[in-house]
């Protein structure tokens, strides 16, 4: 095909684009998260709750960093269960 | 990696190989014209925005250390979140209304990943010269020229990045003062980790990932056919104008030798920055960013053929059917725009600067004091909205000989402040029988207008 050999732009791989969406989406669902809780709760008054001299911009930083690990935990594992399911077994004739 | 038995052999590809790179072919035309205006337009806003002033402080300023927002002349408390969350929801239907009348021209000219990439683009350009001059350029072995060029490059993508990092967390930490801190090098913290951080992305993002992040990354490129219909705009190619395909001399009549308007130059796939033909018709990787559009109308012109074969167009139109802007989805999502965006306005028009909540002690009804004196007690909120201190002086009516207890005369409230006060109301018992209405009265000493007037009941014996 002609036109294939024009096209500039690459493909990326199963694994790559795994990891990417893995990434980026538990990043958005740490900001969403994060912007929730502390319209609830204030970091200095959370750092007085568990005895720890905690500063706002620290403990933002610290609420963001948890969301986002926990989500890219949680997207990481469900996407690695969908894509290594066993295959759905065929009748046989 | 095995392959799964039974089925075609699938292309295997290595985890994490070194992908080829992007050249994307410059073109100009009218699309061009649009999404260089718009990045300038837009960039502009996002840069110059935390430099306005409101009454000689940042005009638009999330001050997260403080936890207040600045919106103009508006000062939000973290009490106000719901606002936020109204106003995110009205932008998330907007786009559903705009995607579902002029498709994806957010993704093309407004998207940031977009507004970035071209700005980068930009400067891969000045720097590194046009599509082959760059093909060329990554070729040849190092020399001088080579280092130059791509030192240059990388010291403008540097900079715009650093400056993107500061301008971002200047929207949520004053960006004047942040501003002389760096320059006086007291520099540390959060702040510049977060600065680096956004940077970074930016850096990334704009420079390396490009499409990439909307073929693989963007949820919204996968949902929008959701909001599509036949008379959505879209980028379509004519197929029965432009088939069959195939070279040509310019000055043949190629409709006597067999062939349709397109002359099979690749110009509108070398153009496309997600690299998708668009003569294989829509596909969920196209962005509407119009470069093949531009690309396709400056051939027609070099053939002397009509504009159009590749165009903006609806699924309608191309069938020769008329396009409706209004139909039941666009009404939809127009009434959903205008009750919420009217919803929003309202809060925000009536929110008031005092707040004042009452409680009614649960755990007991009343309690009898010597003397015949009858006692609920309550828990008073007290909020104070504006963006001053202020102080309040509270109140009770609503039944005669009502009296206030442990109350001082006077409740001083910062800004944004909430105070919490146990309060008990005293009534002789004579005076009252069952469950009774009674009201309590929040007024700013130095505006009266001000008053909050909060309904609360008061429960005395049913005999006496």
């Amino acid at each position: 095909m002609m036109a294939k050999d024009y096209r500039g732009a690459r493909q990326w791989s199963r694994n790559r684009q795994a990891i990417a969406i893995v990434v980026w989406i538990s990043f958005l669902s740490a900001a969403v998260a994060t912007m929730l809780f502390f319209a609830a709760f204030d970091p200095v008054e959370l750092g007085g709750l568990l005895d720890t001299d905690l500063n706002r911009d620290g403990g933002y930083a610290a609420g963001f960093f948890f969301f986002w690990l926990l989500s890219a935990a949680c997207s990481g594992v469900t996407a690695w269960l969908v894509r290594t399911a066993p295959a759905r077994h065929r009748a046989v004739d | 990696m095995a392959l799964p038995a039974g089925n075609a052999p699938v292309a295997v590809q290595p985890a994490y190989q070194s992908a080829e790179k992007i050249y994307p072919r410059e073109i100009a035309g009218r699309y061009a014209n649009l999404s260089g205006w718009s990045t300038l337009v837009l960039l502009g806003l996002f840069y110059g925005v935390p430099w306005l002033k409101w009454d000689g402080r940042q005009a638009f300023l999330f001050d997260l250390p403080e936890r207040k927002f600045y919106l103009a002349g508006l000062t939000l408390w973290p009490q106000d979140f719901p606002l936020l969350a109204m106003l995110l929801i009205v932008a998330a239907i907007g786009l559903f209304f705009f995607t579902a009348l002029a498709g994806r021209l957010w993704c093309g000219f407004a998207c940031p990943q977009t507004v970035w990439t071209e700005a980068f683009i930009r400067m891969e350009q000045w720097t590194e010269g046009t599509r082959s001059q760059r093909m060329k350029l990554d070729k040849a072995p190092m020399s001088g020229n080579k280092f130059r060029r791509k030192f240059a490059k990388q010291f403008l993508w540097l900079g715009f990045s650093l400056w993107t990092g500061y301008t971002f967390v200047g929207y949520f930490t004053p960006i004047h003062e942040y501003g002389l801190q760096l320059a006086r090098l007291e520099i540390g913290g959060w702040t510049l980790f977060w600065t680096l951080f956004y940077g970074t992305a930016t850096y990334g993002n704009a420079g390396y990932l490009r499409e990439q992040v909307c073929k693989y990354m963007c949820p919204y490129a996968r949902f929008q056919s959701a909001m599509f219909d036949k008379d959505t705009l879209i980028i379509s190619y004519d197929r029965q104008r432009g088939e069959p395909r195939g070279g040509r001399r310019r000055r043949i009549d190629h409709r006597a030798a067999g062939l349709g308007d397109c002359i099979d130059c690749t110009l509108c796939v070398q153009v496309c920055p997600t690299g998708i033909d668009i003569r294989d018709g829509l596909q969920y990787e196209c962005i509407a960013c119009g470069a093949c559009v531009d690309a396709c109308n400056s051939v027609m012109d070099k053939m002397s053929y009509p504009r159009g074969l590749v165009g903006f167009t609806t699924e309608h139109a191309l069938a020769g059917e008329r396009t409706r802007l209004v139909r039941p989805r666009t009404l939809v999502y127009a009434t959903l725009l205008a009750l919420l965006t009217g919803g929003l306005v309202s809060s925000v028009v009536l929110r008031t600067p005092v707040i004042l909540d009452v409680m009614r002690d649960r755990n007991a009804l009343y309690r009898e004091l010597p003397n015949d004196v009858i006692e609920n007690t309550y828990t008073v909120k007290l909020i104070n909205q504006a963006n001053r201190a202020r102080e309040f002086v509270l109140s009770v009516g609503g039944l005669p000989g009502l009296e206030l207890d442990g109350v001082p005369q006077s409740i001083p409230i910062e800004g944004g402040g909430i105070v919490s006060l146990p309060v008990r109301v005293r009534v002789r018992s004579g005076e009252i029988r069952g469950s009774r209405a009674i009201a309590f009265t929040a007024t700013p000493s130095d505006n009266a207008d001000d008053l909050r007037v909060t309904e609360s009941r008061f429960v005395g014996p049913l005999s006496p």
